[in-house]
């Protein structure tokens, strides 16, 4: 941390990326780029079985956890690796899997991986019936890891039903006090009409 | 009493406490409730309760494909509604493998940051207005029209442009475009330099704002505090500098940062932007290729692969990103919109506890916050 | 398709309208004029040119333009017309009306907008007689649990003290309401009303905003009274009197201002504060308290909290031109009337009359009214300015001008108000 301090200044010296087809897909494995291997293989080397690579491309990593070790790999990720703060917690819902994946976008603020997001993602037991808060769709909170998802886990919590232990404050965030239905991310939550 | 629900908690209060329910029909608000408690006239805690205006945007976009998609995700900033469309466009410009031409790829650049001076006076405006200054609401609404007519001319409509669309731009510019751009540029950033004198150098102001909900750097990265608020605190991070999209990266331009962190910091940070916006769409008019197609053709309704993508841009607000997940439908398998209004929501419990009840407004509108934006 | 009046019929209408003019008839004099008779009968009448004014030759003089004259004149020395009319409440109405109406044009060009534009053809120049007659067709909404009799009686105070503030104030030589020889210190009584007042409505209200609108309203008043006391008594000292029309008299030479531009200055800022103007504008801080001790003030309610304010507004103004601008004095602009005039009077109207004494006010008085009110407007302008300029203060910086600079600032000028008494330059033994 004390590291951003002193490069970021008014002044600071700021690096160009070059690199104008950023939007392009590597597609091939083999023109993977070095840099987020790099990272990737940091991952693999301290927890190997643990974690499982979804895809390394241009500037993103996705690392794909168990849901019991991911406090253990987020606080690695935060201390070790720099990535200090959380983009977004985005929860998705898969039926047919019968699982709920919530993928935290983590990026950093430090000079030379500010231009990574690392997507770690996990994924709790999606029940048919929800009851928010005290079915099975349960998930460890990284919330003391990462402060700035606080607010993103009460929106996923809401909107998907998928209850954080250990986070402070699981409440309700944008619906309203009233909200009776099921979680409205879920994907057999229908629009009127459609 | 039966056992509560998970989220729903009781307190005994200390009859001191009062509890004041700021919004949503508040004027000093915006479109939302801020539970505040008060001692006296300082504030011991700060419950903001977003959600007042929310569209659930997210779960439209799971039922409309990938083109009817864009009229109604801009609605959520609809002064900033070519950034808010920016990712969006990059992200499915990615999974359906479009290439961009080059000049289309200016015309993105000029708009967007029109845009992003037409949403910064638009809160320039209600930041003034909430700290009693009624001018500086007035001058940054008038100012506006200059630049909105200037989109007008782009892209045919007033606020909610739709101009964006993956593989380019909707239409070329209009043929005087160039010469009337840079007229107004250069007639609105004499105008915008006035504000320094009326607003910025005004003494009651810097007497409310110097110092008061100072955000360290420390505290900046830990909250994931983005846009102004993290610059203001003097963390040098702007998308098009860290992670340059289109041709940011052949412009030339700078990032600001203060170092101070406090709400005038803050509220200097987006004007600095819109005189660094004047110099980029200078720019950009110099370096456009004078002629070329601005969009490619798009199938009626294109599919992807089972792919995901997270595509960020800087906007008015900080970094907005979206992540769209495919899954070989017409339709996004689901589309996350991560704003900066809503990454810096949670800097405003932290900020105003302990502070004083008049320190409400310029604290919290000096977080670049746009409520609608934060509920999507 | 909505149809207002299916059976409208013209006969029908005039018809309504004949039986109104009959009942109106009827009940007029079955009622109307016996009741008139009764009061007659218990009023004093006055005594003009030696006849007592019996309602029967107030009836012949009518016809006569030149035998009303006197009536005329011996009304404009009743203590009804001072009140009502000139010094008092209708001439002050009418300013404080001139005021909102040049706040709002010259705030709009300060902003770059129009205004008013569209009410009244000329500039919107009757926009302020719309927005009252909306206020008066509002509802007015009384929260539930409010102390019903004290916050109707609220808005109700707060202009009757706003009024009795304008009683005081010599427009010009002799015409003022009360001349009293505490004038001063009734001024000082009269603005001591205005926090109670507004912490009896914020509290009756039973609601939070207007609570700590009341509070804040309450802390700003008394905190910026004592400034306000003290800028005005280097004045008491070198003048030696609190009647606010020998206050003016000795300004005959010079305006106080320029021996105490520092308690003028004082006295201003103190002002602005008193009035609730912006940048002091706490008690009613919309973006953080909504509308202050106002909020849960709705219709006619709210417009006599407004008016009282405006009323305020320039009361304060006019003691500001009494105590440092030197009130109604001024070079003599005000051509005499010729003599003939007033002996022999003009001729008027198309049956050519001829009235003798027709000018009802003298040339001084119509002078020193001039001045004064030019005076006043231009104090109203700078009070005006600030809104278009600075934004609000916040209370601590506000206490802390109040009790530190203002009152340290007010001793200096009391200072040098002694010191110039004392070295003989001015007061008692001096120029004066």
């Amino acid at each position: 941390m004390s590291n951003t301090q002193n490069k970021s200044n008014l002044n600071g010296d700021v690096h160009i990326h070059k690199n104008t087809d950023s939007n392009s897909i590597d597609k091939k494995e083999d023109d993977r780029p070095e840099f987020e291997t790099n990272l990737a293989n940091t991952l693999l080397h301290n927890f190997g079985e643990k974690i499982k690579i979804d895809f390394i491309k241009k500037n993103r990593i996705k690392v794909n956890v168990q849901k019991e070790n991911i406090v253990e790999i987020a606080k690695f990720i935060s201390l070790n690796m720099k990535f200090d703060h959380a983009e977004a917690v985005t929860g998705i819902d898969y039926p047919e899997q019968n699982e709920i994946e919530v993928v935290y976008h983590l990026g950093s603020y430090e000079d030379n991986l500010s231009n990574q997001i690392l997507a770690l993602s996990t994924s709790a037991i999606r029940e048919d019936d929800p009851t928010p808060g005290s079915d099975r769709t349960k998930l460890p909170s990284l919330r003391n890891v990462f402060y700035s998802v606080e607010f993103h886990e009460r929106e996923c919590f809401e909107m998907l039903g998928v209850y954080f232990e250990n986070h402070p404050d699981n409440r309700r965030l944008l619906l309203p006090e009233d909200w009776a239905d099921i979680p409205p991310l879920r994907k057999d939550f229908k629009i009127k009409g459609r | 009493m039966s056992e509560l629900p998970p989220g729903i908690k009781l307190e005994k209060e200390d009859d001191k406490i009062m509890t004041l329910n700021v919004g949503p029909q508040h004027p000093g608000s915006g479109h939302m409730r801020i539970i505040v408690k008060i001692d006296g006239d300082y504030i011991v805690s700060c419950d903001p309760d977003p959600g007042y205006v929310h569209r659930g945007e997210e779960k439209m976009a799971e039922y409309r494909n990938y083109i009817t998609n864009i009229p109604h995700l801009e609605r959520p900033v609809i002064h900033d509604s070519c950034n808010i469309l920016y990712p969006y466009c990059l992200g499915v410009e990615e999974i359906l493998g479009l290439e961009v031409p080059e000049r289309a790829k200016y015309i993105r650049v000029i708009a967007s940051e029109l845009n992003r001076c037409v949403y910064t006076l638009y809160w320039l405006a209600i930041y003034g207005i909430f700290l009693g200054h009624s001018t500086m609401f007035m001058w940054p609404t008038g100012d506006r029209e200059l630049l909105i007519d200037l989109l007008e001319k782009l892209s045919g409509a007033r606020v909610t442009h739709a101009y964006f669309i993956p593989g380019g731009v909707r239409n070329d510019m209009p043929a005087n475009f160039e010469d009337v751009c840079i007229r107004q540029i250069n007639y609105f950033e004499k105008r915008i330099k006035q504000y320094d004198s009326i607003f910025y150098s005004n003494p009651i102001l810097k007497s409310r704002t110097i110092k008061t909900g100072v955000l360290a750097q420390q505290d900046a990265i830990s909250l994931g505090a983005t846009g102004s608020v993290l610059r203001a605190s003097g963390v040098d991070f702007d998308v098009r500098k860290k992670e340059p999209y289109d041709v940011y990266d052949n412009l030339d331009f700078q990032s600001n940062t203060l170092k101070s962190g406090d709400s005038y910091a803050r509220s200097k940070i987006p004007w600095l932007d819109m005189l660094e916006s004047c110099r980029i769409i200078r720019n950009a008019l110099e370096k456009i290729p004078k002629s070329g197609s601005v969009r490619v053709k798009l199938k009626p309704n294109p599919k992807a692969g089972n792919v995901e993508t997270y595509k960020r841009v800087e906007s008015g607000r900080g970094s907005l990103g979206m992540y769209i997940i495919s899954n070989g439908k017409p339709e996004p398998y689901r589309v996350k919109i991560s704003v900066g209004s809503f990454r810096n929501l949670i800097c405003l419990p932290y900020l105003l506890k302990g502070e004083k009840l008049g320190n409400m407004p310029a604290v919290y509108w000096s977080l670049n916050y746009w409520p609608v934006e934060a509920d999507r | 398709m909505s149809i207002i009046a299916p059976r409208f019929r013209l006969g029908y209408f005039i018809k309504s309208l004949l039986d109104n003019v009959f009942w109106i008839i009827i009940l007029l004099t079955l009622i109307g004029i016996p009741a008139i008779q009764v009061v007659l009968f218990f009023i004093d009448l006055p005594v003009i040119e030696g006849e007592l004014l019996t309602p029967f030759l107030a009836l012949t003089w009518l016809a006569d333009p030149s035998r009303t004259l006197p009536i005329i004149k011996a009304l404009m020395q009743t203590d009804f017309f001072k009140i009502a009319v000139f010094p008092g409440f209708g001439f002050a109405a009418l300013l404080a009306a001139g005021t909102i109406f040049i706040e709002r044009k010259l705030l709009a060009k300060l902003q770059l907008r129009v205004g008013p534009f569209y009410c009244g053809k000329l500039e919107g120049i009757l926009q302020l007689m719309g927005d009252g007659l909306k206020l008066i067709s509002k509802e007015i909404i009384i929260p539930a649990k409010a102390d019903k009799p004290i916050f109707w009686a609220a808005p109700l105070l707060f202009v009757g003290a706003a009024a009795a503030f304008i009683s005081l104030i010599p427009v010009s030589p002799g015409w003022v309401i009360a001349d009293l020889d505490v004038g001063l210190l009734a001024f000082f009584a009269i603005i001591g009303f205005f926090p109670i007042i507004t912490v009896l409505a914020s509290w009756s209200a039973n609601s939070k905003f207007p609570f700590i609108g009341g509070i804040r309203a309450l802390h700003q008043m008394v905190s910026f009274e004592i400034p306000l006391i003290l800028s005005l008594l280097g004045i008491v000292i070198l003048t030696g009197t609190l009647n606010l029309s020998e206050i003016v008299e000795s300004q005959s030479n010079f305006p106080w201002i320029i021996f105490m531009p520092i308690g003028a200055i004082v006295f201003f800022i103190a002002m602005l504060a008193e009035l609730e103007r912006i940048p002091f504008d706490l008690p009613e801080a919309e973006s953080e308290i909504v509308a202050g001790w106002l909020t849960e003030f709705s219709g006619m309610m709210y417009g006599l909290v407004q008016l009282g304010s405006y009323l305020k507004l320039y009361a304060f103004a006019a003691i500001f031109v009494v105590l440092f601008l030197g009130g109604w004095n001024g070079p003599m602009i005000m051509p005499q009337f010729p003599q003939e005039i007033i002996t022999e009077g003009i001729e008027l109207g198309p049956i050519s009359v001829t009235i003798p004494g027709l000018p009802l006010f003298t040339p001084e008085m119509i002078n020193g009214t001039f001045w004064f009110t030019i005076k006043t407007i231009g104090v109203i302008f700078f009070i005006l300015i600030p809104r278009g300029v600075f934004p609000r203060i916040r209370i601590d910086l506000l206490l802390h001008i109040g009790w530190y600079k203002l009152i340290g600032l007010a001793f200096v000028n009391i200072f040098i108000s002694l010191s110039l008494l004392y070295s003989g330059v001015l007061g008692p033994g001096g120029m004066m």
